[in-house]
Formats: structure tokens, sequence, C-alpha cells
């Protein structure tokens, strides 16, 4: 097993105040999409902020590709761990589109002919090419949104974290989002993404680590954790429909208990004994 | 009489050609409780922007068709006048919360008014004891969390005795234990207030049980209205993404396990499976 | 700035203050003894304990200090003698300032602030502005640390070399931020709109701020001190 990040016991307080982080540690594994949930104010964005490097572990030490980020600088980092901020507002810096997604290119130095020929992928994979020469601003919301991912995935990082990217999206731009991370996990990229949304963590993730206050209260599959009625509602999540279903139906003797509830319509079905001519 | 009117409403934002409302025919009544959906761009805000005014007072364009909320024709009537019949809530709470404590921000909407001063006094102990919040009248609301703000963002606007209220996307920045907080308040205020609710969401899974009415919009149009157990089975529903309790309804549905009501709620799904099972169908 | 504390000083009237700081104000500039000027700032320790705010006043005094500096170099260095006591005539009367100016701001929010300038005339929407303003003032810092983490994780450089790159990477760095702003204030304004905001020239005042028997006291206290200063330095008694 390859860890592509390792974080050991790592604490972090926020000046003025407000331990964001109170021993942490987790192990990320190569090529894993990864969700990390809680609620506000749990440590969630604190945590993945550690991992290229732009926060600094006041105890305890991160380990990224090899690199301790003590002793690593943001910009080398930074090449490796791409970070997507739930604002897309807030990660637009260029004139055109175009511009915008060789921002980071650029900054890391890559030849011209590099930039280029990534910039042409991104723009035609997120369907941007017709805005190459707009500005930023002139997009919709959906659409700076992608743009803000594809300036990030342009310069391909190893490690990709996106910062709630379901929040505020509708149901075709979920589907898409559910894409790419698979095209993502192709790549070999591991990805980690910070979400509330609990159907769609449990559809699309690999593994699920729950926080709060600073802490890990639990990780594993997603089923697994999710099913987890105690460690839920510390969090101040909500299961999955399909999982409380499966919960309710267990408890009243209709399905047979198991440790982990079916989390899909058909493993619904098939867990009633409903699935074989279906 | 209704609360809203529309009738053949069309709006095209000030030098767009394209329209963003085309053709809206929507009447509401007291005490529905409205659910509108539709993909990213569909009209919704613009749609929730008419509903209180400002559209056509504060975004400017070429408003056409028959506009009227509480009887006053939305053309006509300036926008603080539409803020005594409909209440708006945003997604932001730190956008709609200026003042040093949540007994002034809960005061803020009668001060504009020029209500005397007791009244707003009594108004404003009535509204800190509903919501709950007397405890937290001196504190400071953007320093308070998100399901927090969003309740005071809520009663600063409902202190205004609205017969509408509309709320666009309110829980989006907020964990799934707030936001269903959130749901449940809208659903008490309802009732108890017979008011009538317009929530603007993404997310079906969260809100459908609440809904009396599903509205789903598309490129500036309606392409469906009626109770959500019809529409969500409707081909429309494909583009707004339906709960999983319904996809089950929709699997089962036509072989010898189907349900015999559609399911809002794992609840409501829990129920029907076990009636089907009880039927001896299954094993 | 400000922080919620019930003390005598941030129960005041922010009129009677006011006072306070005219008294200051007036009397750092008449009073050209540099010494004397140092006991103006140090009377302001005082205050500041009783505001229960001297580590605040005393790390704003900190940030001042490379200020102070400044202004009496350039004052001894641009004037024709080297008139030390000038300089440092013109740092102390600086810090003085600043420092009656701090104790004000940290003891009355915006809001009181608002409520005064609107019982005293002024518009609704002139003291909103105020208001408003201070209080996303830390929204603002909070935003400018979200946009620097972006820009920084897209591998650009805040330390580049040369005064115009520096002003060149500020520029790209603020763009987003501005633009953010802006939509914010639209935002701000539609719910505005949505709570009535407009609806009548004179808005009630829920909230009052009221000059209390303590006020007047205080008030007055600053007024005959006021009165004395000039006295003395019209008769030629005070330096």
């Amino acid at each position: 097993m390859e860890w592509v990040i390792e974080a050991e016991d790592v604490y972090y307080e926020y000046e003025g105040g407000g331990l964001a982080l109170d021993g942490v540690t987790l192990r990320v594994a190569k090529g894993e999409i990864l969700a990390i949930m809680g609620e506000n104010g749990a440590g969630k964005t604190t945590l993945v902020k550690h991992f290229n490097g732009l926060l600094k572990p006041q105890r305890g030490r991160v380990v990224v590709l090899g690199m301790d980020t003590r002793h690593t600088p943001v910009s080398v980092l930074a090449r490796h761990v791409g970070i997507v901020f739930q604002n897309p507002d807030f990660q637009l810096f260029a004139e055109t589109v175009e511009d915008e997604i060789k921002f980071a290119l650029r900054n890391f130095g890559f030849p011209e002919d590099v930039i280029e020929k990534r910039a042409k992928w991104a723009l035609k994979i997120f369907g941007l090419e017709k805005y190459r020469e707009r500005s930023p601003y002139a997009l919709s919301i959906g659409e700076r949104k992608r743009l803000s991912i594809a300036a990030v995935l342009s310069y391909d990082p190893d490690i990709v974290i996106l910062d709630e990217p379901t929040s505020g999206q509708d149901f075709l731009q979920k589907e898409r989002l559910a894409e790419l991370l698979y095209l993502m996990k192709q790549q070999g990229k591991t990805v980690i993404i910070v979400t509330h949304d609990v159907e769609f963590a449990v559809r699309r993730s690999d593994r699920i680590v729950v926080m709060k206050a600073g802490k890990i209260l639990g990780e594993g599959p997603p089923k697994k954790v999710l099913s987890d009625v105690r460690l839920i509602k510390e969090a101040r999540l909500k299961p999955p429909q399909i999982i409380e279903t499966a919960h309710s139906l267990t408890s009243k003797g209709v399905i047979v208990s198991k440790d982990i509830y079916p989390a899909t319509p058909y493993e619904l079905i098939r867990a009633l004994g409903l699935g074989e001519d279906i | 009489m209704p609360i809203v009117e529309l009738r053949n409403l069309y709006f095209s934002y000030e030098g767009s050609a394209k329209p963003a409302l085309k053709n809206i025919n929507l009447v509401v009544d007291r005490g529905e409780f409205i659910v509108l959906t539709g993909p990213s761009g569909c009209g919704k805000s613009t749609l929730c922007r008419v509903l209180n005014g400002l559209i056509p007072h504060f975004y400017r364009g070429r408003l056409s068709g028959q506009a009227l909320v509480a009887g006053l024709d939305v053309k006509e009537t300036p926008t603080y006048i539409l803020a005594r019949h409909v209440g708006m809530v945003f997604q932001n709470p730190e956008n709609q919360l200026f003042l040093s404590t949540v007994e002034r921000e809960l005061a803020f909407g009668l001060e504009n008014l020029g209500l005397p001063e007791e009244d707003i006094e009594q108004r404003v102990k009535q509204a800190l004891d509903y919501f709950g919040l007397a405890d937290l009248k001196d504190r400071p609301p953007y320093l308070l969390s998100g399901g927090q703000q969003q309740k005071v963002a809520i009663a600063a606007v409902m202190i205004m005795e609205p017969e509408l209220l509309i709320l666009d996307e309110p829980t989006a920045n907020l964990d799934p234990v707030s936001a269903e907080e959130i749901l449940e308040l809208l659903e008490k205020l309802r009732k108890e207030k017979n008011i009538s609710v317009l929530l603007v969401e993404h997310r079906l899974e969260l809100v459908l049980r609440y809904a009396t009415r599903l509205l789903i919009m598309r490129e500036g149009e309606i392409i469906a209205d009626g109770p959500p157990e019809r529409v969500i089975l409707t081909e429309h529903a494909n583009i707004v993404g339906i709960p999983p309790v319904v996809e089950v309804y929709k699997i089962l549905s036509g072989t010898k396990y189907a349900l015999k009501d559609i399911p809002l709620t794992p609840s409501d799904l829990t129920n029907e499976i076990e009636a089907v099972v009880k039927r001896g169908v299954g094993h | 700035m400000y922080l919620p504390k019930k003390t005598y000083l941030h129960r005041l009237d922010p009129r009677s203050k006011a006072f306070m700081l005219a008294f200051y104000s007036v009397a750092s500039i008449l009073i050209l003894n540099p010494l004397l000027l140092v006991l103006l700032v140090i009377s302001n320790i005082p205050l500041a304990i009783v505001a229960k705010s001297l580590g605040r006043w005393v790390k704003t005094m900190k940030s001042i200090v490379f200020f102070a500096v400044l202004i009496f170099a350039l004052n001894l260095l641009t004037s024709v003698t080297w008139n030390v006591e000038y300089a440092l005539t013109m740092a102390a009367r600086f810090v003085a300032l600043t420092s009656a100016f701090s104790i004000f701001f940290l003891t009355t929010t915006p809001e009181d602030l608002a409520l005064a300038l609107e019982a005293g005339g002024v518009s609704r929407e002139y003291s909103l502005m105020i208001t408003m303003s201070l209080r996303f003032v830390p929204t603002l810092a909070r935003d400018l640390q979200i946009v620097t983490d972006a820009y920084i994780s897209r591998g650009a450089k805040l330390d580049a070399k040369g005064l115009l790159n520096k002003i060149k990477a500020y520029t790209t760095l603020l763009t987003p931020l501005i633009v953010f702003e802006v939509r914010r204030s639209l935002m701000v304004a539609e719910a505005l709109e949505a709570r009535a905001f407009g609806a009548t020239e004179k808005p009630t005042l829920y909230k009052k701020v009221k000059m209390t028997g303590k006020d007047y006291a205080f008030s007055l206290l600053w007024l005959i001190l006021l009165i004395i200063v000039i006295v003395l330095k019209v008769t030629g008694v005070l330096y």
C-alpha cells in the first residue's frame, strides 16, 4: 500500500484561539477517492490545507509524497497537490478563460508547448472551448465552478482536493462531477473531497473519514461508516435514505441484520430478496 | 384571494435578447409549501425576484404579462410595500445580517417600516420567543453558527408578517442536521401562521417530504407543476434528480412487488415495503 | 476592533466620549511641550484599564511606533535648523491622537456611533454605511485570506522581486476579491430591499443611545478640562 499523505498526530490552533485540529492521524492511499465529512467547524478545511503546505502543523507532522511539509515550500507541494476551494469566484485570477487555465502551468514553469497542450486538453474536457477568449466573470456560476476545477487539473497534480464540490450544484452538475472523479481515478490520481453530501459520498467515494471538533471520529468504507448510527448522530450527519430505510426494516425484522446496510436502491431490493427477477 | 397570480409572464434582463422567464402562469394560495427546482440557470431565482419586486424595480428589464402579489401589481408597487407581504431569505446568511446584535437585526425591518417603538418592542419579544432566540438576543449575528444565522434571517423577515415566505437555497451551506432544523421550522411556520412557503432547492431528497406542490423549471419555463408524488414520476423529473426512495418505487412499479403509494421519506418507504412483504410477496 | 464588554466606558454614549476626544485632540494640538504630550498619552492608560482593554491598547501603540519614529525622522530631516524638540512634538502629537482615538473605538460599537449620528440628524443611509463597512471588515479580511490561499495554491508567489512585480502580483490577487465583494454588496442591497429599507424618510429608532447622568458628568469633566487647556494656552501659562 502506497501512502501519498501521512498525517501524524497533527495539532493546529488558529491565532486568536480556536483549536482546529486536535491530534489528527490519517493516511491517504494512492489512487483512492477519500471523502472527509463532518459539520461546519469540524476542521475539515483546516486539515486539507495542511496537505499542500498552506498550513504547517504546530505539533506532529504531515508527509506528502515523501516530503515533510514543515520543510518543503508551498510552491513545491502545490505542484503535486491541487486544491479547488469552495467558492470559484475567489480563484479566478486571469483575464481570459484560457489564461486562467494556463495560470498555474505558467507559475510552475512548464515549457510553452506543454502549456499549450494541457490547456487545449482542459478546455476540451470541461467544455469551455467556446469561452476561451472570454473573461471568466462572463461565465455562469456553474461554468465558473467548472473553470476553477479545470484550472487545477490542467497542471496535472498527483493529488486533487475538492472543498465542497457539490454545494449548490444541480443534479446534472453532480453527475458530471462524479464522472470527473472517475476520470481522475482512472488517471491514477488520488482525490480527496470535503463534503456534507452523504448521498454523493456513499455512492462516489472509496473511503470516508468523519471529523468532529478537530478529531477523527471514525473512518472506513462508505457504507460501513454511514451505517454506524451512533457515529452519524455524533457527527451531525444524516444517513443516506436507503441506509436509513434498511436500518428501519432491520429493526422491524423485515431484513436480516447485517453490519453493513444496503446503500443503493438495487442493493436494497436485493437485500429484500426481491431481486431475482428485477 | 390567492397570494400570487402570474399570468403570461415574460421577462428579459436589460441588454439581453433571450428571455429569462417565458410564459409563466402561476397561482399560489395561502398555506401552500411549494418546492421550486430546476437546472442551474433555469430562472428559479429570477422568478423569486419578480415575486418580491426586485424585478423590475431593482433589476431592470422588460416585464410583460400580469404579476399580482397579495393583489398588488408588482410593476406598479415599490419593493418596500411588497416587503410587507413577501419575505425573502437568501442563500448566504452573511449578506443578510448587518447589525451588531440579534435583537437589533430583528427590529431592523420594522424600524424601516416606521412602526412605533412599543409595537416593535412587542413584536421583537414575540419573535425572540417563537424562534428560540431569546438567549442569543445580545449576540452578534455574524458570530453565530450557520444554522442559527439562517434562523435569525428567517425571524428577521417573518417579523414583518408576510403572507408568503420565499427562500432561495437557504440550506446550501448548512450541515445536514442544521438543514433539517430549518426545514422543520418552515413547516411549523406554514402550519401555525398559515403562510405560503416557496422554497428553491436542488436536493429533493431533503425537501420533498414537506412539499404540497413541486414546480420544475427549465430554460425560463415551468415544465411541471403539481403534487410532488405525481410530478416526481414524470419524465421532467429526470433532469432534477430523483430521491433514492422514489427510485426504489420506480424500479418496483409494474412488478409483482409494486409499492402502493409513492414514498417521499425513508419512513414512507419502510412502511410501503413492510406492506408488500406482509402481502406475502417476497420472502 | 470593538469587542463587547460591560465596562463604564463601553456603556457611555458615544457623544460623551466625543467630548473626551475633543479634549485630547485640542490638547494635542495646543500643547507643544513633548513631555506634556507624553503625559497625555500616559493619561490614557488608566482609561484603557477601566475599559479592560489595556492589552489591545498597548498592541495598537506598539503597531504605530514605526510611524511615530518615521514622523520624528522626517520632521528632523526637513527642518531648517536641527530642531529635535519640534520633531519630538510632532511625533508625540501623533501618538497622543492615535491613542485617544484608539480608546474611543475600542469602547464604541459602530452601531452606537451610527445611532448617535442618527439621533443627531444624520440620515439612515449614511449611518448604515458606517455600520456596515465596519461590520464587514472581518469578513473582508477572511475573504482576503481565502483568495491568498487559492493564489499560493496555484503556484503564484507573493514575494516577487522588484516593486513592479509586487504591484502586479497584488493586483492579480486583489481582482477576484474586489469583484466578489462588489457582487456581495449587490446581494446585501437585495437583502436590504427585502427588509423594506427606504420605506419611510425617518425610520423608527428602536434602540436608542441615551445620555444618562453619568454621560453628562463625563462630558462635563472633559469639557472643563478642555476649557482649562485653552485658557492656560491663551494666557501663556501653558507651553
